[in-house]
């Protein structure tokens, strides 16, 4: 079974690398492009939200401070693409490490509430200082290759997959998140360092975000507070994982694949609705956690392993989590 | 410029005094239901419209729907706080998580809801108390006070007074301590976690709805300003120490004096950055807050 999972994988890599020999219409591989930048971006959300369980509800300030340092350093300080493109994500992981100082030794809440709240506080900071060019935005040299792009961002992406899998699928790491995921005082118990270790993946999902913030806005060669740091960002990665399913690559990769692919029809017919998409939005978040808390993914696999076992019942799993919630309120810091 | 200042305090304190109710309430519902609410800036949001909407129709002054305002929303958290305890429940995935995204999800769609009806313009409720002012000079000093919001402190401390013998005096407050300090034992006790979590919940919605009416009569009202008020409840119960009730009062007095402030002094716009910042120092150097106390 695993092989055939390998080969269906990689005919759909195949597939995503030939497309722009066969496709030439501009639109389609803009969409391509931008599904293939939610898929990564929303497998990095799961890094720190499902694997790792700390709610990231401002992952879009990597993502804009991605592209601001991008446009920054080539707009100001002259800088090549290929120079200013890594300083994108140095400067998300730098932010998520001074976010995560204090926010990180405490219990979720905090730091969800925390991530949100510097999210609001740096897309006020853009909208304030000069050199974001405030309200109007920035615009950056135009540099425009259809192809290019599509062959960066799924570069991009497919390395953050692949380095993600390994990581966490395939390395202790993985196990060493679920474990503070599950149980942080056992995982302190076992000799794990959960602090160190919540912000190695706070700083693994950050970098990769502010990579592909940084390639968006050489992409799509204008950025302006709203669009790059506005709170639809992190809205629709939060959206993506939660439907997709948290805590699973797979999951992520898929929700972002059906979510964009909404978004994407809804904008075409009714782009007069916009707002009615904020409230599809809220309410698929709200459905999906009260029907399929394992998101799609996770219901499809879960499934299929009760299929092939049915006398045995998943129940006790998840038996750790409730507890941990449950005894949560009285674990002092 | 210092002669404002004894202005920036008192408007400061009178506007502190307002933020005291909303953190109460939300600090009570994290202490009964463990999750932290994300619509508590949206519930704002609506009772301030609900408010504006009912002035607009029946031309009475909005202080009178006050208590319609509350029964109204009540119900409304009543009935939702069901669900949010079937998630919290839940024995799929992380209930914890679930029930943090969950009210995340509320937020934004009661925001596209609200952007949908209201649309983008900012307006302000009118009221019999907005014109009037007087003139306080202690010391030398002229101090200017709106009437409306002394009336908006006045009604702060009356929320916050009965509050304290609901949570202290009576039964159903003793209910809520005891779920408070220890879920599972208060349920052997023979405390209805579920019911005693609507009707906190409820009550909590309707004293953020009531008091976004006296904030749409004392700043402005618009389909936005539910982001705000979230992080400004956020900041009144970290400063205070999340849980921690006694702390409430004061970390929503700093929170009012830090806002009027800026106001004054500062560029308004840099509020937020200023909340944020202090936000940081206080995790930083404190996490359990100014007292130390919270969980």
């Amino acid at each position: 079974m695993k092989n055939r999972g390998a080969t269906i994988l990689a005919i759909i890599g195949a597939a995503l690398l030939i497309l722009p020999l066969v496709v030439h219409d501009t639109f389609v591989l803009r969409v391509l492009t931008e599904g293939v930048m939610w898929i990564g971006l929303a497998i990095a959300f799961d890094v720190i939200a499902g694997y790792t369980g700390y709610l990231n509800f401002g992952h879009g300030a990597f993502f804009g401070i991605g592209a601001y340092t991008i446009g920054i350093l080539m707009m100001q300080a002259n800088l090549p693409f290929w120079a200013a493109l890594p300083a994108g994500g140095v400067a998300a992981a730098i932010v998520a490490l001074i976010a995560g100082i204090p926010t990180l030794r405490l219990k979720g809440a905090y730091f969800a509430i925390a991530t949100w709240a510097l999210s609001r506080a740096i897309q006020q900071l853009a909208l304030n200082v000069e050199f974001t060019g405030g309200p109007d935005g920035m615009r950056l040299e135009a540099f425009l290759n259809p192809q290019f792009f599509y062959y960066l961002m799924l570069i991009t992406v497919g390395g953050t997959f692949a380095i993600l899998w390994y990581l966490l699928e395939r390395a202790p790491f993985g196990l060493k998140l679920k474990a503070i995921r599950e149980d942080e005082e056992g995982a302190k118990a076992l000799g794990l360092n959960p602090t160190k270790l919540k912000m190695q993946s706070f700083i693994l999902s950050a970098l990769p975000t502010g990579i592909l913030g940084g390639i968006y806005a050489y992409w799509i060669t204008f950025i302006d507070p709203s669009s790059t740091l506005g709170d639809l960002v992190s809205d629709q990665a939060v959206v993506m994982v939660v439907f997709g399913g948290m805590g699973t690559l797979f999951g992520p990769a898929l929700g972002a694949i059906l979510i964009f692919a909404f978004k994407t029809i809804f904008w075409a017919y009714l782009s007069d609705f916009q707002l009615l998409y904020l409230i599809i939005l809220g309410a698929l978040i709200a459905i999906s956690v009260i029907f399929i808390p394992n998101g799609l993914w996770g219901t499809m696999v879960k499934r299929k392993a009760g299929a092939a076992r049915p006398q045995q019942n998943a129940e006790p799993v998840s038996e750790p989590a409730a507890l941990s919630a449950v005894a949560a309120p009285e674990e002092g810091n | 410029m210092m002669e404002l200042l004894p202005q920036a305090l008192t408007d400061g304190i009178l506007l502190g005094g307002i933020y005291i109710t909303i953190a109460i309430a939300f600090s009570l519902t994290y202490g009964v239901m463990h999750v932290i609410d994300f619509a508590v800036g949206e519930w704002i949001m609506f009772g301030a419209f609900t408010g504006y909407y009912l002035n607009k129709w029946t031309g009475l002054d909005p202080f009178l729907f006050l208590p319609v305002i509350f029964v109204l929303y009540f119900g409304v958290g009543y009935v939702i706080q069901p669900v949010i305890h079937r998630v919290l429940s839940g024995t799929k995935g992380n209930p914890f998580l679930m029930g943090l995204v969950f009210t995340f999800g509320l937020a934004i769609m009661f925001r596209g809801l609200a952007l949908t009806a209201f649309g983008f313009y900012s307006n302000s409720i009118p009221s019999a108390f907005s014109e009037g002012s007087f003139n306080l000079e202690p010391l030398g000093l002229t101090v200017t006070i709106p009437t409306v919001r002394l009336v908006g402190l006045a009604y702060a401390l009356a929320i916050t007074l009965i509050l304290h013998y609901l949570l202290k005096k009576t039964n159903f407050g003793l209910g809520v301590r005891a779920l408070a300090q220890h879920k599972d034992a208060a349920g052997l006790m023979g405390v209805n976690s579920k019911r005693t979590g609507s009707y906190v919940y409820g009550i909590y919605v309707g004293i953020s709805a009531m008091t976004g009416v006296l904030l749409g009569c004392i700043l402005s009202i618009g389909a936005q300003m539910g982001n705000e008020y979230t992080i400004f409840a956020f900041f009144v119960v970290v400063l205070a120490g999340m849980g921690y009730l006694a702390g409430v009062p004061w970390a929503a007095l700093l929170l009012g004096l830090v806002q009027s402030i800026f106001m004054i002094y500062f560029n308004p716009s840099h509020t937020l950055l200023a909340v944020f910042a202090i936000l940081y120092i206080i995790l930083l150097i404190s996490p359990r807050g100014l007292f130390g106390k919270g969980v």
